[in-house]
């Protein structure tokens, strides 16, 4: 069945067809999740969610443009949804921005789960920015308008989101090499 | 190794590949909601029946304890009862359903899609009853599911674990089926707990299956169909907590408050032949006449179904007596419960026929009769400031809403006014005397409605009102209603 098929399927909500998208789909949905999401969880029930909005909004695909593309931003707008509207604390000086903490660090076998985890476990913005910047290359002018944040502002989030991550990538560098 | 590298380009680079697996769970809650959707047109239904026969078993209830014994006892708990034998029934339904799917556990991986089938049918069936069930068992099974979140989020990866708590489950599941089977006659409340002992047992699966998904366990045959059984109990944890959310929806209101300003044509008569004015008229024919309530209301509504009401409204009642002569002479003559306005000679109202007959001996002195042309009518006016206390129970609530309304209503007596006409000639005697200060009706009505917007509603209330103590004398056997047609506009904030 091709893709076309396929969309074809789900939009006249065909079960089989929605399953088979789900199936060909829901690993690379799941990875945005995760990256998006403070957990594990969370990340499958913003799959969960995403995957709903997919089905019932499937009629607005028109075929412009990429269909997983479409539902990467389907699953992102759903999952920031869920976390822009909840502030970060401290948000004393936010417009201020960090220096450019020394960022660099030493590339050895840092594993992914790692690395997940600590992305994971980033205050919600925080988490939002750097992963829109980095990982899925979003301009701050795009952030800013889609998580309603200044620029200044999702400068500033981004500079500390690595400043955390650095320290925790040292730890754990500590804690390894120490053993 | 080593080599220093901008924080940005360590994640490009390691999650440039980066895909996971979600747990086929996910799919599992994916299909319950899809499935939901249907199921969802399904509810107002159920609403719907469950209204209709909550109000018959309120209608029989009160009957019933007025009919047979008035005091001794009290409605709730009867009215409740019905609810609680459907639940029994439903939980049964579902428990034997629950036996039949753990036998084709042992039906290899290909029944796959037959199993699923057994499960719509079973999350149909836990939906329905589930939703039906009280409140109680909602919220724990919620609970319950939570504490779910919370252990798989703790959870440590080993595979001994999985094979301990397999037994486990087996092992509870066991208990809670037998201990449902076994005692259906319960309370409610106990029903809730082992409703989420099973919840419970659901919750010790997720965990397993968890464990499962693990890469390093090699999928055996065992896990497989540990899994369907699971979305089996999936499915029956998801939807408890969904269907919390879809009945705290249902019942929460948009607005709680609604005011009404109304209008009504109101026809006031009496149920049984008795006078309010005079013993002697009894028999004498007796005309209601129509009048004007107006007034406004505020309802708060308690949920979607069931709103309290108050307000104030003045009513205008008024009521025409025949078959009588008129005739003039000291007040003393007149036996009327009349409190004339003049002191000496007044006109005086008596019984067709009587002032031929008059002893002239009469101690109070004697009635001249007065010559008038045309039929006498002794009009009786009297209005009352009216105070309700009703209940309105929607068994609609659509865009068109029919509403049962029963309740009563504090009269405060206001202005009234006994008057005579016969002919060209007319006169107010005074008041009448015997009228409480404070009075009390019962009242019932149905009422329609018509939603404009969420905020502005026609509404349209034929009520029966009863007064219960309109006259300061017991023995006159004067029996007063009035129906009025009340209607108005409610905007709802």
């Amino acid at each position: 069945m091709t893709l076309e098929e396929l969309i074809l399927n789900c939009k006249k909500q065909d079960l089989k067809g929605q399953e088979e998208l789900y199936k060909k789909f829901s690993g690379m949905l799941f990875s945005v999740c995760l990256k998006y999401s403070p957990n594990y969880h969370e990340a499958e029930d913003n799959l969960q969610d995403a995957f709903i909005t997919i089905f019932n909004r499937i009629e607005q695909f028109k075929g412009k443009g990429s269909f997983e593309g479409w539902m990467k931003r389907v699953t992102v707008n759903t999952v920031l949804q869920k976390y822009r509207k909840q502030r970060v604390f401290n948000l004393s000086n936010e417009e201020q921005l960090e220096e450019e903490a020394v960022t660099e660090i030493e590339d050895n076998t840092v594993p992914l789960d790692f690395l997940l985890k600590i992305v994971q476990e980033l205050p919600d913005r925080y988490r939002l920015v750097f992963t829109m910047y980095v990982l899925d290359d979003y301009a701050h002018k795009e952030i800013s308008d889609i998580v309603g944040i200044s620029v200044g502002t999702s400068k500033s989030n981004l500079a500390r989101a690595r400043g955390i991550l650095k320290t925790k990538i040292e730890d754990y560098y500590k804690i390894n090499k120490l053993k | 190794m080593k080599k220093n590298k901008n924080i940005d380009e360590l994640f490009k680079e390691r999650f440039k590949n980066f895909e996971a697996t979600p747990s086929p769970d996910v799919w599992n809650k994916i299909q319950v909601k899809l499935k939901e959707k249907d199921d969802r047109k399904l509810i107002p239904l159920w609403f719907k029946l469950g209204g209709i026969a909550a109000l018959l078993a309120l209608v029989f209830t009160i009957g019933n304890s007025m009919l047979n014994t008035p005091l001794n006892k009290t409605n709730a708990p009867i009215v409740n009862e019905n609810p609680i034998e459907i639940n029994s029934e439903k939980v049964n339904n579902i428990i034997v359903d629950n036996h039949d799917v753990n036998q084709d556990e042992t039906v290899s991986i290909e029944d796959n899609n037959e199993l699923k089938s057994t499960d719509e049918v079973l999350v149909k069936k836990s939906s329905n009853s589930i939703n039906k069930s009280h409140e109680v068992i909602a919220f724990e099974t919620k609970v319950a599911s939570n504490n779910k979140k919370s252990n798989i989020s703790e959870n440590s990866v080993q595979q001994d674990l999985i094979k301990n708590s397999e037994v486990i489950i087996k092992e509870k599941e066991g208990i809670s089926n037998s201990n449902l089977l076994d005692k259906t006659n319960e309370q409610l409340i106990n029903k809730g707990s082992k409703i989420n002992k099973n919840v419970e047992a659901v919750a010790v699966n997720e965990n397993v299956k968890d464990n499962s998904e693990n890469p390093s366990i090699t999928e055996n045959k065992g896990v497989v169909k540990e899994e369907n059984k699971k979305s089996i109990f999936d499915a029956l944890n998801e939807n408890p907590e969904e269907e919390v959310v879809i009945a705290k929806l249902d019942n929460t209101p948009d607005n709680r408050w609604e005011i009404t300003p109304n209008v009504a044509p109101v026809y006031y008569n009496t149920l049984s032949e008795g006078s309010s004015v005079d013993p002697s008229f009894s028999d004498n024919p007796k005309n209601g006449d129509l009048n004007i309530a107006y007034g406004v209301k505020v309802s708060y509504n308690l949920n979607k179904r069931l709103s309290v009401r108050s307000g104030v409204s003045n009513v205008n009642l008024s009521y025409s007596t025949t078959g009588l002569d008129l005739g003039t002479g000291p007040i003393a003559a007149s036996t009327i419960s009349i409190e004339y306005a003049k002191k000496n000679n007044v006109t005086i109202v008596v019984d067709k026929g009587t002032l031929v007959n008059q002893n002239p001996d009469n101690p109070f002195g004697t009635i001249a009769p007065k010559s008038t042309n045309g039929e006498t009518y002794l009009n009786q006016k009297i209005s009352y400031y009216e105070m309700p206390v009703e209940l309105n129970y929607a068994i609609i609530n659509k865009k068109f809403g029919i509403n049962v309304i029963g309740g009563f209503s504090t009269l405060l007596l206001g202005n009234n006014e006994v008057s005579v006409e016969a002919g060209d000639f007319s006169e107010v005697l005074g008041e009448a005397s015997n009228l409480s200060s404070i009075s009390f009706t019962t009242n019932v009505g149905i009422g329609f409605n018509y939603s404009f917007s969420k905020k502005l509603m026609f509404n349209i209330e034929p009520m029966f009102k009863y007064q219960l103590n309109p006259y300061t004398d017991s023995s006159v056997n004067f029996k007063p209603y009035y129906i009025g047609v009340y209607s108005g506009l409610s905007f709802k904030f």
